[in-house]
C-alpha cells in the first residue's frame, strides 16, 4: 500500500508538472481553437506557427489541437466537442473528412461558437442538409493547383508520354480537387496517357510501395503526379530503388522543405507551394474579426505557386 | 553459541497478514542430513524459504558458523553457501545442462562473450564428480526427472553450496532413482555439504536421515535422532493424534458392473486391454512410469482417442468422444498433475468446484448462483476443505486441500466412476488419510474407483483388486488378499 | 466473511476507481469547465465507442487471447451497414446486417484460432488486413454518407436528457457483466483463460466457447460501427484505425491480465472512462497534442504498474 501511494503521488506530481507548464500562457483575451488533422506533417506545424504568431500579437489565447492520425475524424470530432465544453470563442478546423466533420460543426453552431474551415472544404450539400453553417473557407485553390501541375507536366513531356497518379485518401475534398484540376489540363492532350491512378493514402511509405508496384506493371512511365509531397517523396525513393533516378519526372504538391530539397537535387521536377503559415495566420485574424462581430468573406483564397528548380 | 553447528536458527517468527506461519521455531544443522517433517501448512516451506532468502523473517536470529547473519535475498543466500532445490525445478528447458548450471554466472572471454569451452568443461567436471552420466551439452528438456534433479544438485555444487535444502526430492522418482539420489546425498555429506531434507515419505526418512525436526502448525515440536524414534511416534508428533492405521480401508458391498473395457488398443501405448469395474470397489492399477497407466485413464475419460476396442458403461456400449461425453456418462478424472491439469489456479474454490457442473446449474445458459453457492458450501463442509472462504483462489490452498477441491468438483457432477491418478502425491500424512476415508465413503455410496498409484503400500492398502500394467498391457491381476509388494513388482517389471 | 469475500472479488476495482477519481479531482481543480453536467455527458458519449469495443476485448483477453482486428471489423461492418441503409433495406434489418457482419468476422477469427490452431495474434492480425481490405473494396475507397435522422438518433438523440450512445453503452455493460458473472459462457471464459487444459478435462467445450467469445467481440465492433456511422453521418472504410490499441489499453488499465483468467467488465468501464477523461481534460486544458500522447502512454504504464503492486501486496 505504501508503494502504491508513492506511485500515485509521483503520477499526480508529473501530471501537474506537465499541465502546469502548458498553462503558463494563460491570458485574458478571447480563446480561439485551431484544430488540425495531425501534427505528424510539417504542413500543419507551419500552420500552427502562423496562427501562434498572430494570436500572440492580437492578445488571443490560442488552443491548438490535433488528432494523432490524419484520417481519424472521430478523434477530431471529440476534440471539437471538448472545445465546445471549454467554451472557446471560435473554432478554426482543418477537417479530416469533409462530410464526417459536419455533425461536429453543427454542435458548435448550436453552442453559438463560430466555425471557420482551413485547408479542406466542408462538403456543401451535407452542410446544407444538416442546416449548419461555416463562416468561411481559408485555403488554397486546390483545383487551380492541380491544373498548374498538369500544365507543367504536359510542357515537360512536350505533349507526349505516359503518366501515373498517386491519389490521396478517396473522398477527401483536397485530393479530389487536385486530381480533377490535373485531369482538366491533361485529359485533352492527345499524346498524354494516364496509365495508372492509385491511392497511397497521403503517406510516404505507401507512396513508395504503391509506386514500386506501378513501376512493375508499367516500367515505361515517364512522369508521376502525387497529390501531396509525402507520396511524391515515396515515389522518388521507389524510382531510386529501381535504378531509374532522374529518368522519371516527379511532381508533388505542398512544397514542403523535403520536397524543395528534392527539387534542388533534381529528383523531383516541381511542386505546388501552398502557404500553410499564411493559412494559420489568416484563420486567426478572421476568427478575431468574427468575434468582434465584423463580417468576413465566405472564401479567403491563399495564394499558391509553382515551385521548380 | 554452540560452535558444533554449522547453522542455527533461534526463535524464528514469520507473520503474514492474518497468519502466524512460524512461531518461535528453533532449528540447528550440523554435518548431517537433517529431516524437516510436518504436515502441509506446518511451516516447513516457510522456514526453508527464510533460509534461502525468498522470505524475510519477522523476528529471531540466524547464525552461520557461530556468526549472526541476515539473509537479504536469494542471491545473498547463495553467496553464503545455502542452496535450495525446489519440488518444481528452476531449470530452463531449452538451454543445455551446462548453461543451466552456470545460468547468470557464465564464464566469459570478455564482457558479453561466452567462454563456451570453459562453460562445458567445468559443467562436465562437476557432473562427473557427482558420478552421474549426463552430457553437459544435452538440453534439459530431453532429460528425465531424475536427471534434471541431478542438474539441480550440480548447480548447487557449482555455487560451492555448504548447505543444500531439498524439498520433496523423491516425489517424482522411481525406486532405483531414489537409491541413486541417496547415494549422491551420502557422497555430498562426505564432501562437507550438510543437507536439509523435506519429505512426506516416512520410509525414506529412516533410510537417509540422521536427525529429524518436527513442526506442527508453525510451532517447533521437537528434534530427535532418527535411530531413537519410531514411525508411529513420528506420526503422532506430526498430527498430534494416533493414526491407527495408515490405510483405513473399509470394504463396501460390491455391486453391478459399471464399466467394461474390451480389447482396447491405442497405438504404441495400450494393447488388448480387458477388464471390468464394479460398483463399490477400488480397483488399484500399479505399474512403472510409462507402463500406460495414465494413458489408460485418459482413454477412459476421452482425453485421448482409442484406436479400436469397445467400452461399455452400465451395460451399454458407448463411444467416448471427449471429456464432455465421459462426464455425461458420470465418469470423473483426477489428474496426476493438479496444478497444470486439474485446477484453474486463479479462480476461486467455488468456481473450481462448480466448473464441470455449470451445465447442471444453468438454465438457458444462465447460472443459478444460489445453487452454486449451496453446492460449494456443502462440499467445503463435507470434505472439510480448509479455506478462508469459497471465494478464495485455489492457488492459496495447500496440496491436500487442492486435491479435495478437485474431488468435490467431481462429486458435484454425481459421478459413478472416479479415476484417481496418484491421489496422494505431495500430500501430507494427515490429509492422505482424509482422502482415503473419502474413498471409503464414496464406494460405500456405490461409486466405483480406479486408483492409479506409484506407491505400492497405497495400492496394497486401499484396493479391492489390483491390475498391474507393463508396456501398455495388463500383465497381472490380484485380489487384495493375494497381492504382495513382491508379486506386484515382479509383474510390473515384466516377469511372468 | 461476507465482506472479506467481497473485497477479494472487487478489491482490484477500487484501485482503478480511485485512479479515476484522483484524475477527475485534479482536472476539477485545474479547469472550471471539467465538472459540469454537459461535459460529463460529453465524456461518456465520447467514451462509448471505445468502451463498447473494449467489452469484447475484455472477454477475449480473459481467455488469454487478443483481437487486433476490431478496428477493421468496425470499418467493414460500418460500410456494409451504410450500404444496406442506402439501398433502402428497412433500418432494423440494416442494423442487424451490420451486427451480423461483425459477428461473422469474429466467428471466423474464432474458428481459425480453435480449429485452425492459429495463435490469436496471427489470425486476428490477418483479419485486421482482410476486413480493412474488404471495406475498401466494398466502397471503392469512398465513404458512404448521408443518413436519415431516425438512424442518426442512435448517436445524436437523447432519451430523458441522456444521449443515446450512453444508454447503449450502459445496456451493453449490464449485459456483459451479467454474461461474465452469471452465465455458463462467463464461467468458461475465465476457465479457458485460467487453465485451458484443466477446462478441457472438466468437460468444457473450449472450441465452441472460444469461437463464441471471438464472435461476440466481432459483434460488439459491429455495434460500435453503428454508433460511429450515425455519429459521423458517414461510414468510412478507413474508420477505426488503431482502435484495437485503445480497446486493449482500456481493458488493461481496467485490471484485466493479458495472461488471461482475470478481469472484470466494471474494471474495463473504468479503464475506458480514464482514457476518455484524460483526453477530454487535456483538450480542455489546451495541452499540445504531442504532450497528450506521452501522457496517455504514461497513464497506461502507471496503471499496470499500480495493478502489479496491488497484486503483490495482496499476496
Amino acid at each position: 500500500m505504501k508503494k502504491l501511494s508513492v506511485f500515485l503521488m509521483f503520477f499526480v506530481f508529473c501530471l501537474l508538472l506537465v499541465v502546469g507548464c502548458q498553462r503558463s500562457e494563460k491570458s485574458g483575451g478571447p480563446a480561439v481553437a485551431l484544430v488540425m488533422k495531425t501534427l505528424n506533417n510539417p504542413f500543419f506545424i507551419d500552420m500552427e506557427k502562423g496562427a501562434k504568431e498572430v494570436a500572440d500579437s492580437l492578445g488571443i489565447q490560442l488552443i491548438s489541437q490535433a488528432a494523432e492520425r490524419e484520417v481519424d475524424v472521430e478523434k477530431q470530432m471529440q476534440i471539437i466537442e471538448n472545445l465546445i465544453q471549454r467554451k472557446v470563442d471560435a473554432i478554426c478546423v482543418a477537417p479530416s473528412g469533409s462530410r464526417e466533420i459536419v455533425p461536429a460543426i453543427c454542435k458548435a453552431n448550436r453552442a453559438g461558437i463560430p466555425v471557420l474551415t482551413i485547408d479542406t472544404r466542408v462538403d456543401k450539400t451535407t452542410l446544407k442538409e444538416a442546416g449548419c453553417r461555416v463562416f468561411t473557407f481559408i485555403g488554397s485553390d486546390n483545383f487551380e493547383g492541380g491544373r498548374i501541375a498538369g500544365e507543367f507536366i504536359v510542357n515537360k513531356l512536350e505533349g507526349r508520354g505516359k503518366v501515373a497518379l498517386l491519389e490521396g485518401i478517396p473522398g477527401h475534398e483536397t485530393g479530389d480537387s487536385r486530381l480533377s484540376g490535373f485531369h482538366k489540363s491533361v485529359d485533352d492532350v492527345a499524346g498524354i496517357e494516364i496509365v495508372a491512378s492509385q491511392t497511397a493514402n497521403w503517406e510516404r511509405d505507401q507512396g513508395f510501395n504503391v509506386f514500386q508496384n506501378i513501376l512493375q506493371a508499367h516500367p515505361e512511365i515517364q512522369a508521376v503526379f502525387a497529390c501531396n509531397d509525402m507520396m511524391a517523396l515515396g515515389a522518388v525513393e521507389a524510382i531510386a530503388a529501381a535504378g531509374k533516378s532522374g529518368k522519371i519526372f516527379v511532381m508533388g504538391f505542398d512544397a514542403t522543405t523535403d520536397a524543395r530539397e528534392a527539387i534542388n537535387n533534381g529528383t523531383m521536377i516541381g511542386s505546388i507551394a501552398q502557404n500553410p503559415y499564411e493559412m494559420g495566420r489568416l484563420a486567426v485574424i478572421n476568427a478575431f474579426h468574427l468575434i468582434n462581430k465584423e463580417t468576413i468573406p465566405d472564401y479567403i483564397p491563399v495564394k499558391i505557386e509553382l515551385v521548380t528548380k | 553459541m554452540n560452535k558444533n553447528f554449522k547453522l542455527e536458527m533461534r526463535k524464528i517468527c514469520k507473520i503474514f497478514p492474518g497468519v502466524v506461519a512460524l512461531d518461535n521455531v528453533d532449528f540447528e544443522l550440523g554435518e548431517e542430513v537433517h529431516i524437516l517433517l510436518g504436515e502441509n501448512g506446518a511451516g516447513k516451506s516457510t522456514l526453508v524459504k527464510i533460509l534461502s532468502g525468498a522470505y524475510q523473517k519477522t523476528s529471531g536470529q540466524i547464525f552461520l558458523d557461530g556468526k549472526e547473519i541476515e539473509i537479504k535475498n536469494p542471491k545473498h543466500a547463495q553467496d553464503l553457501g545455502i542452496s535450495i532445490i525446489y519440488q518444481e525445478f528452476n531449470l530452463v528447458p531449452h538451454l543445455s545442462v551446462a548453461e543451466n548450471i552456470f545460468l547468470g554466472r557464465e564464464p566469459t572471454l570478455m564482457p558479453g562473450v561466452l567462454n563456451l569451452k570453459k562453460l562445458y568443461n567445468s559443467a562436465q567436471k562437476i557432473l562427473d564428480d557427482l558420478g552421474v552420466e549426463i552430457n553437459a551439452r544435452s538440453l534439459v528438456k530431453d532429460l528425465g526427472v531424475a536427471q534434471q534433479q541431478m542438474v539441480e544438485v550440480a548447480k548447487a555444487l557449482s555455487l560451492d553450496a555448504r548447505i543444500l535444502i531439498m524439498d520433496e526430492p523423491t516425489s517424482a522418482l522411481t525406486e532405483q532413482e531414489i537409491e541413486r539420489l541417496f547415494a549422491t546425498i551420502r557422497d555430498l555429506l562426505k564432501k562437507g555439504v550438510s543437507v536439509i531434507y523435506i519429505s512426506h515419505r516416512l520410509e525414506e526418512l529412516f533410510e537417509i536421515g540422521d536427525r529429524v525436526t518436527i513442526l506442527r502448525d508453525g510451532k517447533y515440536i521437537g528434534t530427535h535422532r532418527i535411530d531413537d524414534i519410531s514411525k508411529p511416534e513420528l506420526i503422532r508428533m506430526m498430527v498430534n493424534r494416533e493414526l491407527k492405521e495408515q490405510f483405513p480401508k473399509k470394504k463396501a458391498a460390491i455391486g453391478d458392473e459399471i464399466l467394461r473395457l474390451q480389447n482396447v488398443e491405442k497405438d504404441t501405448v495400450l494393447h488388448d486391454i480387458n477388464f471390468s469395474l464394479y460398483r463399490g470397489e477400488i480397483l488399484g492399477i500399479a505399474g512403472l512410469l510409462g507402463s500406460g497407466r495414465t494413458e489408460l485413464a485418459r482413454a477412459i475419460f476421452g482425453a485421448e482417442r482409442i484406436d479400436s476396442g469397445n467400452i461399455f458403461v452400465k451395460g451399454k456400449q458407448v463411444k467416448i468422444t471427449g471429456p464432455r461425453s465421459a462426464i455425461n456418462l458420470d465418469i470423473g478424472f483426477l489428474t496426476e498433475d493438479r496444478k497444470c491439469q486439474g485446477l484453474i489456479l486463479n479462480l476461486s474454490v467455488k468456481e473450481n468446484i462448480c466448473l464441470p457442473s455449470v451445465d447442471r446449474f444453468s438454465k438457458l445458459g444462465v447460472v443459478n448462483r444460489k445453487k452454486e453457492v449451496e453446492a460449494a458450501d456443502f462440499y467445503i463442509n463435507e470434505l472439510r476443505i480448509k479455506t478462508p472462504g469459497m471465494y478464495q483462489k485455489v492457488m492459496y490452498l495447500s496440496g491436500g486441500n487442492q486435491q479435495k477441491v478437485i474431488i468435490s468438483k467431481w462429486l458435484c457432477t454425481n459421478v459413478d466412476v472416479l479415476i484417481f491418478d496418484e491421489p496422494t502425491r505431495g500430500i501430507d500424512v494427515g490429509s492422505k488419510v482424509e482422502i482415503y476415508e473419502l474413498m471409503n465413503k464414496l464406494i460405500a455410496g456405490g461409486v466405483a474407483i480406479i486408483m492409479i498409484s506409484s506407491e505400492l503400500p497405497e495400492i496394497l492398502g486401499m484396493s479391492d483388486r489390483i491390475l498391474v500394467m507393463h508396456q501398455g498391457r495388463i500383465a497381472g491381476e490380484f485380489s487384495a488378499e493375494e497381492a504382495t509388494q513382491e508379486k506386484i513388482l515382479h509383474k510390473a517389471l515384466g516377469g511372468d | 466473511m461476507q465482506q472479506k469475500d467481497f473485497l477479494i472479488h472487487y478489491g482490484r476495482q477500487f484501485g482503478t476507481l480511485i485512479g479515476l477519481l484522483v484524475l477527475s479531482a485534479i482536472l476539477w481543480i485545474l479547469t472550471p469547465y471539467f465538472l459540469t453536467v454537459s461535459n460529463l455527458l460529453n465524456i461518456a458519449q465520447q467514451t462509448s465507442i471505445n468502451a463498447i469495443i473494449a467489452v469484447g476485448m475484455t472477454f477475449v483477453i480473459i481467455t488469454a487471447g487478443i483481437d487486433l482486428s476490431v478496428g477493421s471489423i468496425l470499418a467493414f461492418s460500418g460500410v456494409v451497414l451504410a450500404w444496406a441503409i442506402q439501398v433502402g433495406i428497412p433500418l432494423p434489418l440494416a442494423l442487424l446486417i451490420g451486427l451480423l457482419v461483425g459477428l461473422v468476422c469474429g466467428l471466423v477469427n474464432g474458428l481459425l484460432i480453435t480449429f485452425g490452431k492459429l495463435p490469436p495474434f496471427i489470425s486476428t492480425l490477418g483479419m485486421m488486413s482482410v476486413a480493412r481490405g474488404a471495406a475498401l473494396l466494398f466502397t471503392q475507397g469512398r465513404p458512404i454518407s448521408g443518413f436519415s435522422n431516425t438512424f442518426r438518433f442512435l448517436a445524436n438523440g437523447e432519451i430523458l436528457y441522456i444521449p443515446t450512445p450512453i444508454i447503449i453503452m450502459i445496456f451493453v455493460y449490464f449485459v456483459a457483466h451479467y454474461l461474465l458473472t452469471h452465465t455458463k459462457l462467463g464461467r468458461y471464459t475465465y476457465a479457458m483463460g485460467g487453465n485451458e487444459e484443466a477446462a478441457v478435462l472438466s468437460g468444457v467445450n473450449v472450441r465452441m466457447f472460444k469461437t463464441i467469445v471471438y464472435g461476440l467481440c466481432g459483434m460488439l465492433s459491429g455495434l460500435a460501427a453503428i454508433i460511429l456511422t450515425a455519429r459521423l453521418n458517414s461510414a468510412q472504410p478507413i474508420a477505426g484505425m488503431m482502435y484495437e490499441l485503445d480497446a486493449i489499453a482500456a481493458t488493461v488499465i481496467g485490471g484485466t491480465s493479458l495472461v488471461g483468467g482475470e478481469g472484470t467488465i466494471v474494471g474495463t468501464l473504468i479503464g475506458a472512462l480514464i482514457m476518455g477523461v484524460l483526453r477530454n481534460g487535456l483538450n480542455l486544458l489546451g495541452v499540445s497534442s504531442f504532450v497528450q500522447q506521452t501522457v496517455i502512454g504514461s497513464v497506461i504504464i502507471f496503471a499496470v504498474l499500480i495493478d502489479m503492486a496491488l497484486k503483490k501486496s495482496k499476496k
